[in-house]
Order: C-alpha cells, then structure tokens, then sequence
C-alpha cells in the first residue's frame, strides 16, 4: 500500500466522508472507493461488488476475486445534555470507542472551555442547540441534567426524531414524573418506553465514573442490538 | 463490521515513514470459526520491531512481526499468511480459541 493512500484515508476521516479501502491482494496495489465516483483499473471490473460491500458496512474479500475491502463509515454520535461530572468520563470512554462526542448545556458555568477542552460544547437551549446538530439513525442521546427544564425538551426531540438510543438520568421516581409530563405533552406510551430510565445498565456503581461506564456500555450494546 | 482504529494506526504509520523508518502493514482479511478480532483489523510493524495494534488477541502477532521484517528484508512487496489449528505449529503460534485466520501483510511505501 502507498503511503498517500494511508494519508488520503486519514484525510476523509478527518472531511467525516464514508468511504471503502480497497486492496488487490495479488500486488498490494490500493485504491479509495467514493459511493458514485468510478475506479480504476482492475478495480473497476469489481464496482458493483465493491459498492454493494460498502453498503452493506462490510469488511471481506469480494467473492471469486483477490479484492479486499474495508468499509470506513462515520462512527456514532453521542449527544449529551448536561456538561458535569459524568460527562466528562463518558468522553474519556467514548475516545477509545470512537465515539463522536457533542455536549450541550446552557449553564455557561458547565458549559466551559476549561472544563471540556477539545470536545464540541454547544452553550445553548437544547431546542437551539439542535438547530446546529445534525442527527439521524446513528445518534444517541444522554440527558444528564435531571432538570426538567433542561432535558425534557431535548428528549422530546429525540423522541420526535430516529435517535437509536435514548437515555435519561434519574431515580426511578424521578423517571416516572418525567413519563407523565411526556403523557401530558401528548407522546405515546410506546414513545416514552424508548427511553432508558433510570439510565445505564445495572453495575451497581454509585460514582461518577462508574455511571458513565454503565451507560456507555448501554450504548455500545444496544448499538448492536439495532446494528447501528 | 466497522473498524475504528485506523486513525490512531495509519497516523503512527505516518508519522513513521516521516521518520524514514520501514514500515508493513498487516490486516486481517477472512476468518473462519471463533477468531479473536474481526477481518479489517490491523496492525503496523517498524522495521525495528515495534508495532501497533493487533490482528488477534497477541495470539499470532509474534509470527506476524517476523514475517513482516523479512518482507521488508527481502523486498517483497505482500505476502498472505494463514493460521489454521491444523498447522503443527498451531499450538505454539496459532489460535488458542479454535479458529482459523488469514493474515495479509504488505510494505507501506
């Protein structure tokens, strides 16, 4: 493989463009695939294969051939409201599972560049904030703030949107006020059951950082439960 | 399946090849059975013996290192290696968890 070939994946990583790798395994030569835009060579015999792998987000090798590919896709978004403690180990956990990471709070004192450097820190309503953020089937959405003034609004944008998880922090007292103002702002029961509350999967961990990793990993697991 | 180390890799083999160093690549093309990692993981090699990330649970990784310095050595440009169980070696080298991996290794250049 050329080393541009490295860069050039590395820089569509960056553009967060979704692309596939592939390689003839006979001389190691390498080529981008871009869904619409013609391959070269050898690989152009493969398009069909190639793109139909792509979308299928598969890695393997292309029947009866010696191509090989590797689907390169966006990795998922994590939409946090609530910059406090269990954000910020939720980041530390989310760096090494790749996950894309945008918090909102519109309490300037959360909301600080020293409290979360190098993470997208949206200081605005959520009802605002959505405006900026783009979300589809590969978003997940953690409200944190167990203020209802805060988090009611961004659940009900998820709720009204194909978020693939949802989850709310609070007891379950606090969980089951919040499902009756959802009734009263007139969402299905069916709706309401889409949320995890009380949030995360049950560790038994009380600290802050022991929160974050229950509910990361109900991210992680219902990622693949939905084969998001 | 998506992988999702490629950035911290391929950016370490990067900044290797800046560093003038020879650097391989080795990817996990095909699996048959239970195999530790799934096909698309990789793993960079300095020519030095130092390397990143993985293409097993370190089952088969020692193996892979020395078949990518002697392709670098010998100037090969790839190779495909195959650990099976059935290999006399398998229980030294191979896959402890039973299954079967095909390995592909290539020089960046």
């Amino acid at each position: 493989m050329k080393i541009e070939i490295i860069r050039e994946t590395l820089k569509n990583k960056s553009l967060k463009k979704e692309f596939a790798l592939i390689t003839n395994l006979i001389n190691g030569d390498s080529e981008i695939f871009i869904p619409g835009i013609n391959l070269t060579g050898i690989f152009s015999k493969y398009f069909n294969e190639i793109e139909k792998t792509f979308n299928s987000n598969k890695n393997c090798i292309i029947e009866n051939s010696e191509i090989f590919v590797q689907t390169f896709k966006n990795p998922i978004k994590v939409i946090i409201v609530g910059a406090v403690d269990i954000s910020m180990h939720l980041i530390d956990f989310a760096k090494n599972l790749n996950f894309e990471i945008i918090i909102i709070d519109p309490r300037g004192y959360f909301a600080s560049k020293e409290r979360f450097p190098n993470t997208k820190v949206i200081n605005k309503w959520p009802n605002e904030a959505f405006n900026e953020i783009e979300t589809n089937s590969k978003t997940a959405l953690v409200a944190l703030t167990h203020d209802p003034k805060i988090d009611d609004d961004a659940l009900h944008y998820a709720l009204k949107n194909k978020f693939f998880y949802i989850g709310a922090l609070g007891s379950k007292k606090t969980h089951e006020k919040r499902c009756l103002r959802l009734i009263d702002a007139k969402f299905k029961k069916t709706d309401i059951e889409r949320i995890n509350g009380p949030i995360g999967i049950k560790l038994g961990g009380k600290s802050p950082s022991e929160i974050a990793l229950s509910i990361i990993s109900q991210i992680v697991s219902e990622k693949y439960k939905n084969k998001v | 399946m998506i992988n999702f180390n490629e950035k911290k890799i391929f950016e370490e083999a990067d900044n290797w090849i800046k560093d003038n160093k020879k650097v391989s690549l080795a990817t996990v093309i095909q699996t048959w059975g239970s195999s530790p990692l799934g096909v698309g993981s990789r793993m960079i090699i300095c020519e030095d013996g130092n390397f990143l990330g993985s293409v097993s649970g370190g089952c088969v990784e020692a193996k892979v290192i020395e078949e990518c310095i002697s392709l670098m050595k010998n100037k090969k440009v790839c190779k495909k290696i195959d650990f099976k169980v059935s290999n006399e070696n398998a229980w030294e080298i191979g896959l402890a968890c039973g299954g079967d991996i095909s390995i592909y290794i290539e020089e960046i250049k």
